[in-house]
């Protein structure tokens, strides 16, 4: 696959179809990092393979604005994993980015690992192919099978209290790096309110009451926007278990409204909607 | 904890008067009984460039320049543009308020190396905050000073500060005040146009002078090229920076451009000095 | 050398614990951090680093740094009560030359911080050297070793199961004070295994390379979050701020802030001298090999490696400054 995904990245490079192709490549100690490729002489820097976690979606934000005065936005190509383009058509449908200036190379995808296993949003994928590309790759794999909300059920079976005490002992370890947020692909807005000082509303205290407001805000500004690629989980320095909050808003909306986050660019968010059979009599 | 320089005195604002569109003069008396705590020291000692810290309790500091000179008032003048959260906070506070005062801090303009020689100033909006002080210390010491040319610019001859002192610098002696305004009003019958054309019209010799100019740094920007042009040796362009800062001492990191720290190292510098460094301002 | 063996020394350090504040590596969560333990069972002895540095027992994440009163007719302006002594156990050798660094700034630049000065002095430092370098260390490049005992005052060094330990300071012998200790013969190990050379520019060779392609090629994957400052031992940057707790009662907090922040530098007035994150990313890296050694004397980086481990997008630091010198 990886000879398919160079081939196409040089190819759209060459004719200058694209100014970047942002993909995987290899790091340093083993590890796989994003990758901005310019030059399609330097296509083989490019890798494919389960330890590509990141979502790159995040970096279409970068590429919105013209590059020259007068000019339209780069073009860019991008790797995608299914996952990934559940993002992807939240931001389409946020009118974040073009559809006309991304070019997808989708991939079928059987799983990516962090420390040997299988990452959680893996074991319980129900796409398993991208649901948006301009070039899909791989042959669709296996179906999961597996329920799709089990990571929170420990959460739910603990009281109010119980859960209070936990979130407190997860988020006592938050140094407030934002490493969360600007892995986030929905998370783009200019100034954060955790950053806005006119009001205050978190201030700059990295206190046990402002992180908690912090992570609990910016799960609810995700509520139906989330598309649980886990970005944030991954990036934290401190292992705090943040995809469990967003996992149970999603359960909730999935219930309520039967909306699962990024399936297509078009249908609207529930929180962003409203429905003439959800009229309440006041 | 001895001599904390965190710790800001206190001071009385004993005058707040009106400047220009939400520009207010803010004179503050030092409270002498918290003599020794910090801050200001009972008399306080200032020079021409240097700037302190004011605090809007509450909220925070900013640092604003000092813009009254030891001789000509008892009292610490500020010039506040309400521009953000702890401005605003300031321009809510009249007479009678209590505000933190904290510094001085940098360093400053050179006026000893200035004596005998023509001087060039260039202000433009706020940035003629910092030039008051040089204009009362040689207009206090006339005669040791060479001539003054004042050039005096805002965006509005609505935002131009400190106008009922413009009668009494052109009244000095060798001392001229030239205005322009970005766009004039009604009533303006002065010059209409860019601080730089106005300096290119004015075409002051870079015999035996000095320049300073503070500004907006688009402005300083500019007006660095035009003296160029003009035939100003770098070491005759005096500028005065501005940074976000928060402690004045170059502890918290912020204001450094490149290994200088605008607190310590400036406000003032020359451009013979910023041509030098890594990074723009 | 004289020595404790395990169980003596956990005994010793409960023993603190019970009549000073104890600080020492201990599990929270799936992380090893310095934080303050009770009780000897709550102590990791078995570990390579600490996720965190000790540095905010010096330089607190947050911390009000005056009180506030407003009354009838003005304020009140209160500094915070003085603290009690501290004790940290289990500081790695880079950690603690990191708190020279600080000092260089803090201290030793006029004005020395008041803050920071109060708990340096009333803070005793227990090193324990390194039996191997990480995968991600280079202490050894920046002149630094991993069993370096001049930063501290009592170090500790792992030998055959037993800990030799050796006051350094006055300070140090004072708390080992009449701890009973015990003979013991062999050799610590080389911790010098998997050393690396990295190549560490000298200043002089920094600016020329200030405009290279390098910076904004590097920073394309940077996320501009705040992990590697706030990771680090050495970055030190803080905001300051007030806080009003109720109509009466104000707080002015100094806290952790970062450089590589999009809006770090960003004045009221909206003018932002580094918009990019190319150019955060630089002044990162040149703050730390070029400006705050020619400012404040040391370089600002004892080769931790936390920045490596922890970067969400592998940005390295050793390949940072391999790529530099190939520059």
């Amino acid at each position: 696959m990886i000879e398919q995904i160079r081939d196409k990245a040089r190819e759209l490079l060459e004719s200058k179809q694209i100014s970047c192709f942002i993909g995987y490549e290899r790091g340093t100690r083993g590890k796989t990092h994003p990758a901005f490729i310019y030059n399609p002489q330097e296509v083989g820097r490019l890798v494919w393979d389960e330890s590509c976690t990141h979502n790159l979606t995040v970096y279409l934000h970068q590429f919105k604005n013209p590059v020259k005065r007068g000019e339209p936005p780069p073009r860019v190509g991008i790797l995608l994993k299914p996952c990934d383009t559940r993002s992807l058509n939240v931001l389409f449908h946020e009118k974040q980015i073009d559809r006309a200036r991304v070019y997808v190379v989708g991939l079928a995808c059987e799983g990516v690992k962090g420390n040997g296993r299988l990452a959680g949003r893996c074991q319980r994928c129900s796409e398993r192919l991208p649901l948006v590309y301009d070039l899909l790759l791989g042959e669709k794999p296996e179906p999961t099978g597996r329920e799709d909300y089990a990571e929170v059920a420990d959460l739910e079976a603990m009281s109010p209290k119980e859960r209070l005490a936990f979130w407190a002992r997860e988020f006592e370890r938050c140094i407030r790096c934002y490493a969360c947020r600007q892995a986030c692909p929905a998370c783009y807005c200019f100034e954060c309110v955790a950053e806005q000082l006119d009001p205050p509303w978190m201030g700059i205290a990295i206190d046990l009451s402002q992180k908690q407001f912090f992570h609990v805000m910016r799960a609810y500004h995700l509520a139906g926007r989330c598309a649980g690629c886990n970005a944030c989980e991954e990036a934290c320095p401190m292992e705090i278990p943040l995809s469990l909050l967003n996992r149970k808003i999603a359960k909730e909306l999935e219930a309520l409204f039967g909306y699962k986050v990024g399936q297509d660019a078009i249908t609207p968010p529930p929180l962003a909607t409203f429905k003439k059979e959800e009229e309440v009599p006041l | 904890m001895a001599q904390n320089p965190y710790r800001p005195a206190l001071g009385t604002l004993v005058g707040v008067k009106d400047l220009a569109t939400d520009i207010k003069l803010f004179q503050v008396a030092l409270d002498n009984r918290q003599e020794g705590r910090g801050g200001f020291q009972p008399q306080p000692s200032y020079r021409p460039g240097q700037f302190a810290f004011v605090s809007a309790f509450g909220v925070g500091e900013a640092p604003f320049c000092l813009t009254s000179t030891t001789r000509r008032s008892q009292a610490l003048e500020f010039a506040v543009n309400k521009i953000g959260t702890v401005t605003e906070a300031l321009h809510r506070l009249g007479e009678g308020d209590v505000v933190g005062v904290r510094g001085p801090f940098g360093n400053w303009f050179p006026m000893e190396e200035m004596r005998g020689k023509h001087i060039i100033l260039l202000g433009g909006g706020i940035g003629g905050a910092p030039l008051r002080p040089v204009i009362h210390t040689i207009l206090d010491d006339r005669a040791n000073y060479g001539k003054l040319t004042i050039l005096w610019a805002a965006r509005l001859p609505s935002l131009l500060i400190f106008r009922e002192e413009f009668d009494s610098w052109r009244a000095a002696p060798d001392t001229e005040l030239h205005l322009t305004v970005d766009q004039g009003d009604e009533t303006w019958k002065g010059n209409v146009g860019l601080i730089t054309e106005l300096l290119e019209k004015v075409a002051p010799s870079p015999e035996e002078a000095v320049t300073i100019t503070c500004g907006p740094p688009i402005m300083i920007k500019f007006v660095m090229l035009t003296l160029a042009k003009l035939g100003f040796a770098p070491e005759q362009m005096i500028m005065t920076l501005e940074a976000k800062m928060k402690c004045g001492m170059g502890k918290c990191g912020r204001c450094n451009l490149g290994e200088k720290y605008v607190c310590t190292d400036g406000p003032v510098f020359s451009y013979a000095e910023v041509r030098s460094f890594l990074e723009s301002y | 050398m004289k020595a404790m063996s395990r169980d003596r020394l956990l005994a010793w350090l409960e023993e603190l614990a019970g009549r000073s504040t104890l600080i020492g590596p201990r599990i929270v969560g799936e992380k090893i951090l310095y934080k303050p333990v009770h009780h000897s069972a709550e102590i990791v002895l078995d570990f390579a680093k600490t996720d965190l540095s000790a540095k905010e027992y010096f330089l607190p994440s947050t911390e009000a740094i005056l009180s506030v009163k407003r009354e009838k007719k003005g304020f009140d302006v209160e500094e915070p009560s003085l603290h009690g002594r501290q004790i940290i156990f289990g500081l790695r050798p880079c950690d603690a030359r990191a708190l020279r660094v600080l000092d260089a700034l803090f201290l030793n630049k006029e004005p020395a911080d008041p803050y920071y000065a109060e708990r340096r002095e009333k803070t005793t430092l227990i090193g324990l050297a390194c039996r191997e370098m990480g995968d991600e260390c280079f202490c050894t490049s920046l002149g630094l070793a991993p069993d370096e005992a001049n930063d501290v005052d009592l170090m500790l060094t792992e030998m055959a199961g037993e800990y030799a330990i050796r006051a350094v300071t006055a300070k140090g012998k004072a708390l080992l004070g009449a701890a009973v200790l015990q003979e013991v013969e062999g050799v610590p190990p080389n911790p010098f295994v998997r050393q690396k050379q990295v190549p560490i520019l000298e200043v002089g060779k920094w600016p020329e390379r200030f405009d290279s392609p390098f910076w904004a090629h590097l920073s394309d994957r940077c996320l501009s979050c705040r992990l590697c400052t706030y990771v680090c031992p050495t970055c030190r940057c803080f905001d300051i701020r007030d806080v009003e707790l109720s109509d009466k009662e104000i707080e002015r907090l100094r806290a952790w802030d970062s450089c590589m922040a999009e809006g770090y530098r960003r004045i009221a007035g909206g003018h932002n001298p580094r918009p990019a994150k190319a150019e955060r990313l630089r002044n990162r890296f040149y703050c730390k090999f070029c400006y705050y050694p020619q400012d404040f004397g040391p370089v600002a980086c004892v080769g931790c490696g936390r920045c490596i481990a922890q970067c969400p997008v592998n940005v390295d630091a050793v390949e940072v400054l391999e790529g530099l010198s190939a520059l």
